[in-house]
């Protein structure tokens, strides 16, 4: 028997294991990127792995990390002003199908080699020979021709005229150049990956552990600005309150993003007073998508009745402590073409209960949940385990519905599988949200029109729409409208139609969050919400 | 002076057993009548009674969506100990009809049966059991099963050792001679006397698939929101246990005296027919 309360022992033990290992996630390892003298660190962590590093690839790469050793042409500038970056000026032609780039000389990759037009094509045609995989980008298909007119000149031709054409071209992915040593054999960088991760940006990978960390050094060959810290280590860390703890044992200076912690978390070192908090602007929406091709969320009535029972006001004061605004519209009504006029679905859960009656969701006697034709009313709804907030308002979603007689069961997957499970259609209800400028809400709109692999589970989930196909037809008008009058109209139609179908529950505008030790300055927001802003930000 | 420490032990054991026992029937008259005792509905979400303390209302507080932990501790009862029951019951099924079998058999259907035992028994019990909820997927059901499939195992093999050492006393013999068809042998004789110390077993373990269980809930492998689970409880506590430690130490507690309990009451049930049979 002595066996059996060793066993019982290691049981304790291992619960006892689990609260210590995630309580520390300090990855092994890191001891060997300790700091040398008068060498300045920051140490920062992120949900995910970076991923090998290609820009011309998706998921699982992240777009902070590309975009610190991965340059533009153009840059997406504080309030959408695109500015001049690898490319100093263009010229357009007046149909607005030809671009000319003047390209900055002297711009040099980490590996020495010079930046010019032919590389820069070079770039363009490996991303073309994979079209179908980048064509939730509208600016790839208008892709006609890419030419070299002189060493620092680079012409694009388009099929039509196409008004977001450079603010495509400042998107952290694809349209990023590598340099000519980073090809493979084939010159294929989507199927067959790089051979190093050469970048002409103010950061070189300098050592990566999957899983772990990555340290990126400052590139002392950098044109633009260079950053102030010498390195920066990126440490993975999956849990949210393992995040927190290593951030107040100071093993990391700063945390960067939009649920990264949970809002207690947040709320809680706000209050300490200890450290230095932010809150960037509105950036993104966070919302819900239904699926249009389930028995239930195919009703227009059944959205539009959770819609009118989704509680949002207790959602922000409660979970967000006030510091999220309400969103009644699928993009904040602060961006180019989003101010529409709606009459917004306010909390009422007379008119829900109505709608679900009359959409034949009855309730019966005795029984917890609406039943139609003898089958409960249960959504299926699926969120991201790794992030912080998604769960706390799921489970809120969970126990609020339930008092209106609709079964929620919750399905959580992390990173990897809850975006193959979403693309597959497997839920009624996303926790989804848009993807902040510059994508929205072209771009994001595009995604909608398009099954691609790399866009978004828009498409899939709205297939069930009868109105579907006028709405894509609409979608992919209004991108190549070149009268700005008629370009407005159009948006403020497709966008008030997806507000009367309720397709989407939109909650709150997101923000990104920022907590640094008193120590770090020049922690800002970048107009691209991924970006993080490792070349101004500072030790003292 | 040995008679003396012999009254000792059997009182202290005694004793532990009283208060052992005492606080199980407490738990499974709790875990039966939930509803009746819970203050509120467990499962009511009123987020703006968030993370409360104490009230008339709420006597443990509330949850960060406003439930009352109280409630979710007494229906946590009823999913924890209905849980381990169940598996414990399963568990005991397959492993005393396939280790009598087995030993009672002996030869060949032994070996293999053996072998089986030691291909299982080389893994860690509880990281089988992890990956197989990770491949059957989170839920209830897929927790027991994995569970079961894993850990039965090691009840059989306790199960068969204990038959092949009764099958040879006489009284087993002499019912062999008489032409007593194996069945009848099987359940007449050989059960009635391994079952207390099957009994005792069962006691000896259950503390730890409670603790199993709520070790995987607490990974959010096993029992799903918004059912209350004590291991749940405390994985939902994680963000808070800051700002309000109670989050953490009701469940916590629970499934520490519980465990306690159930393992004292096997320890004492097993010094109590040890000193029967002396």
């Amino acid at each position: 028997m002595l066996f059996k309360r060793s066993k019982l022992l290691s049981l304790l033990f291992v619960l006892l294991l689990m609260f210590v290992t995630g309580c520390s996630n300090t990855p092994k390892g890191s001891e060997n990127t300790s700091p040398k003298d008068n060498e300045k660190v920051v140490t920062f962590s992120m949900t995910g792995d970076i991923g090998d590093l290609n820009p011309h690839t998706y998921f699982p790469n992240e777009f902070f990390s590309q975009a610190m050793v991965y340059e533009s042409l153009v840059n997406y500038g504080e309030g959408g002003e695109i500015q001049p970056w690898l490319a100093e000026s263009w010229d357009v032609s007046k149909d607005g199908k030809e671009y000319v780039f003047h390209l900055r000389e002297g711009v040099k990759f980490s590996d020495g080699s010079q930046f010019n037009a032919a590389i820069v094509k070079k770039n363009f045609d490996t991303i073309l020979d994979n079209r179908k995989q980048h064509d939730w980008v509208e600016l790839i298909n208008q892709i006609k021709g890419t030419e070299v007119v002189d060493d620092y000149t680079f012409k694009l031709t388009l099929h039509n005229s196409y008004y977001p054409t450079l603010q495509e071209l400042a998107y952290i992915r694809p349209l990023r150049f590598v340099g000519e040593a980073a090809f493979p054999a084939s010159q294929d960088t989507f199927k067959d990956g790089l051979k190093s991760q050469i970048g002409t940006g103010p950061w070189v990978l300098s050592e990566y552990k999957k899983n772990e960390f990555a340290v990126f050094e400052r590139n002392e060959q950098y044109w633009g600005t260079k950053p102030q810290v010498d390195k920066v280590i990126v440490k993975v860390i999956t849990d949210g309150e393992s995040r927190v703890l290593a951030f107040e044992k100071k093993e990391l200076d700063f945390i960067f993003g939009n649920g990264v912690i949970s809002q207690d978390s947040f709320q809680f070192l706000k209050d300490s007073g200890k450290y230095e908090t932010k809150l960037s602007e509105p950036t993104a929406t966070r919302t819900l998508l239904f699926n249009t091709n389930k028995e239930a969320t195919k009703d227009h009535k059944v959205r539009l009745a959770l819609n009118y029972a989704f509680n949002k006001k207790a959602v922000i004061d409660n979970i967000f402590y006030g510091m999220e605004q309400k969103a009644d519209t699928l993009f904040p009504p602060v961006l180019d073409y989003t101010k529409i006029n709606i009459d917004p679905y306010e909390y009422d859960t007379e008119k829900a209960e109505q709608l679900l009656d009359e959409a034949g969701w009855k309730k019966v006697e005795g029984k917890p949940f609406r039943e139609k034709d003898g089958k409960e009313l249960q959504l299926e709804f699926l969120f991201n385990s790794t992030d912080n907030i998604q769960k706390s308002i799921a489970e809120f979603v969970q126990g609020d519905f339930r008092k209106l007689g609709i079964d929620i069961k919750l399905t959580s997957q992390e990173t990897t599988t809850f975006w193959t499970t979403a693309f597959q259609g497997k839920y009624d209800l996303l926790f989804t949200s848009t993807w902040a400028v510059p994508f929205d809400p072209h771009s994001y709109l595009a995604s909608i029109t398009t099954d691609s692999e790399n866009g978004g589970p828009d498409y899939t989930a709205l297939l069930g729409l009868p109105e579907k196909k006028e709405i894509d037809k609409k979608i992919k008008k209004v991108l190549l409208t070149t009268d700005e009058k008629e370009r407005k109209k159009l948006y403020t139609d497709i966008l008030t139609t997806l507000h009367d179908q309720a397709v989407y529950l939109p909650i709150s505008f997101q923000s990104n969050i920022a907590v640094y030790h008193k120590n770090i300055s020049g922690v800002d927001f970048l107009p691209q919400e991924a970006e993080v802003p490792l070349t101004t930000i500072d030790v003292n | 002076m040995r008679q003396i420490q012999n009254m000792k032990r059997k009182l202290l054991s005694h004793k532990l057993m009283m208060i052992s026992s005492s606080i199980i029937f407490f738990m499974i008259v709790l875990a039966l009548f939930a509803s009746f005792f819970a203050p509120n509905d467990p499962n009511l979400v009123d987020i703006a009674q968030k993370l409360h303390g104490p009230s008339s209302q709420f006597p443990l507080g509330t949850d960060h969506l406003g439930r009352c932990i109280l409630s979710r501790l007494i229906f946590g009862t009823q999913t924890s100990l209905g849980t381990a029951f169940l598996v414990m019951g399963l568990m005991m099924m397959i492993s005393i009809s396939l280790g009598i079998f087995a030993g009672y058999t002996g030869g060949k259907v032994d070996y293999i049966f053996m072998r089986i035992c030691d291909i299982l028994m080389a893994f860690p019990s509880f990281l089988l059991s992890l990956a197989l909820v990770g491949i059957l997927g989170p839920g209830l059901v897929n927790l027991i099963l994995a569970m079961v499939l894993v850990q039965w195992v090691f009840y059989a093999r306790v199960i068969r050792g204990m038959v092949l050492s009764v099958k040879e006393q006489n009284f087993v013999l002499a019912a062999k001679i008489c032409g007593t068809p194996k069945l009848v042998i099987i359940i007449k004789h050989i059960l009635p006397a391994i079952i207390s110390q099957v009994v005792v077993l069962i006691f000896m373990d259950i503390g730890g698939i409670i603790l199993a269980i709520s070790s995987l809930s607490f990974l959010g492998l096993g029992i799903q929101p918004p059912e209350a689970e004590w291991g749940m409880m405390i994985n939902d506590s994680k963000p808070f246990f800051r700002n309000y430690p109670s989050l953490m130490l009701y469940p916590g507690m629970i499934i520490f005296i519980v465990v306690i309990a159930f393992n004292l009451f096997g320890e004492a049930l097993r010094d109590a027919l040890h000193i029967k049979k002396e």
